[in-house]
């Protein structure tokens, strides 16, 4: 009923125009559903919890050019002037921030070096007891740091002798489930796990460790200090603000900069991705508009090359249904064809990149989903020229010979 | 006849304009969305040094133990360890050398009225400015003996000259890093890089330093990096002097090596350095490694072109193609449907191949008005690319090299799409359509 025969005749023997189509249509599919793909990769990755809440925590750092100063006493000073503000729950003086993309990082293992065992490569920050609280966090098993913990490092041999480490670490190292208690070893030196935060990504939550995160309560100074103030929801802005003028004035010989929120810091470290994803989307869209114009205009060519046949279809008593069913047919036929193509080209592509570059494998579902809407656009862009077709007059038949 | 031509596509162009503004629109696109990227390529692939790139060297030596691993494809860490940096330096022959790290001062001139801020500062060798050219307009690097001594002296560009002073003639001025007063010795012209070639390490786009000072300074005064600290091993260090006794890795390190004669003894060097530091406990490895890159292998080997930019410019010419499977489908109808014309044209003594020119002489002049249009969508692209990704602010940008070549390729992908409709429409016998006239 869809006189197929007929339509698979008549377009073998203008197969250009199909052919065009077909390219198209294959090309489309197979840029859309891997740009789909890699896009989704990137969705997914921006979307994840890093367990701080970003909006209500800020950073600064504090450069201290006074030779006499005793920075310890200093950083004390500090911690304690941030915490008095208003609005401000909790501040610490912080080794590095944490989703800044830069910072420490290093391996904890089951035995004390220089013995072989499992390893685990994490990033770690250090402060003092104020740190987990600053960071919003709160450890789902084991206890928090107490002041007793918290080591100064500077003349004395003292080392810090408990951890608390992300689940996805103590998971990785001892288990699932399991790690709180253990004792774990930071080069020789012997950690034990007190205390187990369910998400906490460290430095680096692109990585491949992005998950295994470490704080250790230790205090090292030195004239280049991070710091990081945890506020009130809403009060952030304003207490940003203050900043800069609070630190100076308790001590004017250094410099206050980067006064940055956590999620600004976040949203810098991930730029590269949200630049990716914008170019794929921007790229996607103007290729189905592209593709479609293509359809349009090669549908309307078909049917200004074919008038005098329709007209001539009509006078013999189409009906006007028929006619459009014609170019609907003729199109579902070079886009099924074309679709068909893509997706063997979507799949090749996919193999490609993934083995050129670090690119997910592409699902197959991209694919589906992805020819399935062509499809429908592919329907709808045929749409209005077969529908401009079926006007046509049936005299226009017998206007010339 | 050219001329006439032009004369006539442009008649034609305007004939038909909704399909005309399909086609350039297509082309435009096309043309747009494959210049943002190429223009963001071609930035980061350019050679940012071209006349010496090939006479300039990474130092790498293979320091790790046998057995330890590095995250390069050859397994040799990026960076040197300060003892290597220092007897590399120490090194007999005449090639210029520069160990480096990137670090960082509170800058001030001391008086109640300037406000201290943050800069970054190269510490370096003097070597560094004549190896990677850059100029001084005032003074000059520090002297050998200034460097050996660690006085305090530095360079600072034109632009920070003017920050500070409000003018460039500083020679002889001071400043203060922190609670450091140093001597200004020469005032460089503003040098910015677009790719921060010489230092990788810290992020390929960061922008390059405009305070440079000896890197004597280092020891002398505890001037720590910046940078990046890279380790393979566990090693207790309380201060940064145990720091600069270790095995970690976090000096750079180039040389000037203009033949291959130089570049092979100093190749030779560096094995004897190694085989005599073996001797002394250090190398731990059945063979020794080391390796010298020039400007491009080493921006290669950091792989500074992102995987992402190259994803994204191989898609843009497939995005290219199909724009162009577009313009011959248009094409073949516009050209079609003027068979009649071409009749008539032909009829009245037109040869086959005048009709050809003519054709594509209408796609060339198509490619142009699309590839105009596509350089103000790549403009916009580039605009979107510098909005989202600020690093990449000197590298989304068309140098003339991209403004050319976006017509030049917008006009030869027209002219591949137009080169079948035209074959086809010049051979339109004219007999056929002049019956129905």
């Amino acid at each position: 009923m869809f006189e197929l025969k007929p339509t698979i005749n008549a377009l073998m023997r203008s197969k250009l125009g199909a052919v065009l189509l077909i390219l198209q249509l294959a090309i489309t599919l197979a840029i859309v559903s891997n740009a789909v793909s890699i896009i989704q990769d990137r969705m997914t990755y921006l979307n994840k919890e890093t367990g701080y809440p970003e909006d209500n925590i800020f950073k600064f750092n504090s450069l201290n050019f006074d030779k006499q100063l005793d920075l310890l006493q200093q950083v004390e000073l500090d911690e304690q002037s941030l915490r008095g503000i208003t609005g401000v729950i909790d501040a610490v003086a912080i080794s590095s921030v944490p989703l800044s993309g830069s910072g420490s990082s290093g391996g904890l293992q089951l035995k004390p070096e220089p013995q072989e065992s499992k390893r685990s490569t994490m990033g770690y920050v250090t402060g003092d007891e104020h740190i987990l609280n600053t960071l919003g966090l709160s450890v789902s098993e084991g206890r928090d740091f107490n002041e007793a913990d918290v080591v100064v490092i500077d003349e004395s041999d003292a080392r810090p002798s408990v951890v608390i480490v992300s689940r996805a670490l103590s998971d990785e190292l001892f288990g699932a489930g399991k790690g709180l208690g253990e004792t774990i070893y930071w080069g020789a030196d012997p950690l034990s796990i007190i205390g187990i935060v369910e998400t906490m990504a460290n430095q680096w939550p692109k990585s491949s460790f992005g998950e295994k995160a470490a704080i250790i309560p230790m205090i090292r100074v030195g004239n280049f200090q991070k710091y990081l103030v945890r506020t009130a929801p809403g009060a952030r802005a304003q207490v940003m603000r203050q900043i800069e003028e609070l630190m100076l004035s308790s001590h004017r010989d250094r410099v206050v900069s980067d006064i940055t929120g956590l999620d600004q810091k976040k949203a810098r470290y991930d730029a590269k991705d949200v630049l990716m994803m914008r170019m794929l989307m921007t790229l996607i869209v103007v290729l189905v508009v592209v593709t479609a114009l293509g359809i349009f205009g090669l549908s309307t060519f078909n049917i200004s090359k074919r008038t005098k046949q329709i007209g001539t279809r009509r006078a013999l008593g189409a009906r006007k249904s028929a006619i459009v069913r014609y170019f609907v047919v003729e199109n579902a036929l070079i886009c099924t064809v074309g679709l068909m193509l893509g997706s063997a080209a979507a799949v090749l592509l996919g193999q490609k990149l993934m083995q050129w570059y670090s690119v997910p494998a592409l699902g197959y579902s991209f694919i589906v989903v992805t020819a399935s809407l062509l499809l429908v656009m592919s329907l709808l862009s045929v749409l209005m020229p077969a529908l401009r077709a079926a006007n046509i007059s049936p005299s226009i038949a017998t206007r010339s010979v | 006849m050219f001329v006439h031509y032009i004369d006539l596509a442009w008649r034609s162009l305007r004939q038909t304009p909704m399909v005309t503004f399909l086609m350039i629109l297509a082309i435009a696109i096309g043309i747009g969305v494959t210049m943002t990227t190429l223009s963001v390529y071609h930035m980061m692939s350019m050679d940012p040094i071209p006349h010496k790139s090939d006479r300039l060297f990474a130092v790498q030596l293979q320091t790790m133990d046998d057995g330890e691993t590095w995250r390069t494809d050859d397994d040799i860490p990026y960076q040197l360890t300060y003892p290597d940096a220092i007897n590399l330096q120490a090194l007999p022959g005449e090639f210029a050398r520069a160990a480096m790290i990137r670090a960082g001062f509170s800058v001030h001139l001391n008086t109640p009225r300037s406000k201290p801020f943050i800069e970054n500062a190269r510490v370096t060798g003097r070597d560094f400015f004549s190896m990677f050219d850059l100029t001084f307009i005032h003074g000059g690097a520090w002297t050998e003996a200034q460097s050996r001594d660690a006085a305090p002296v530095v360079v600072i560009d034109e632009e920070m000259a003017q920050q500070l002073f409000g003018k460039t003639d500083v020679v002889g001025e001071s400043l203060f890093l922190g609670e450091r007063r140093q001597e200004i010795v020469g005032v460089t012209q503003k040098w910015r890089p677009t790719i921060k070639f010489y230092d990788l390490n810290n992020g390929s786009f960061g922008k390059a330093e405009r305070l440079f000072v000896p890197f004597s300074h280092v020891k002398a005064y505890d001037v720590d990096t910046w940078g990046n600290t890279n380790g393979w091993k566990f090693e207790e260090t309380r201060d940064f002097n145990d720091k600069m006794n270790s095995e970690m890795l976090w000096i750079q390190f180039w040389v000037q090596l203009d033949t291959p004669q130089q570049r092979q003894a100093f190749g030779d060097m560096l094995m004897a350095y190694m085989q005599q530091q073996q001797n002394q406990g250090r190398f731990n490895r059945d063979t020794l490694a080391y390796s010298l890159q020039d400007v491009n292998a080493w921006m290669n080997y950091n792989d500074v072109i992102s995987e992402d930019n190259k994803i994204l410019v191989g898609l843009s010419f497939m995005f290219l193609a199909v724009c162009v499977a577009n313009i011959l489908g248009l094409l073949l109808a516009k050209f079609m449907r003027r068979a009649a014309d071409v009749g008539v044209r032909r009829a009245l003594g037109a040869s086959k191949r005048q009709v050809f020119y003519q054709h594509l002489v209408e796609v060339g002049l198509l490619g142009l008005l699309g590839g105009t249009l596509g350089v103000l969508f790549a403009q916009l692209g580039l605009l979107g690319v510098r909005q989202t990704y600020n690093y990449y602010e000197s590298l989304a940008n068309m140098d003339w090299v991209m403004l050319l070549s976006a017509p030049a390729i917008a006009i030869s992908a027209c002219i591949v799409a137009g080169l079948y409709p035209a074959w086809l429409v010049c051979r339109t016998t004219p007999a056929t359509h002049l019956k129905v006239q």
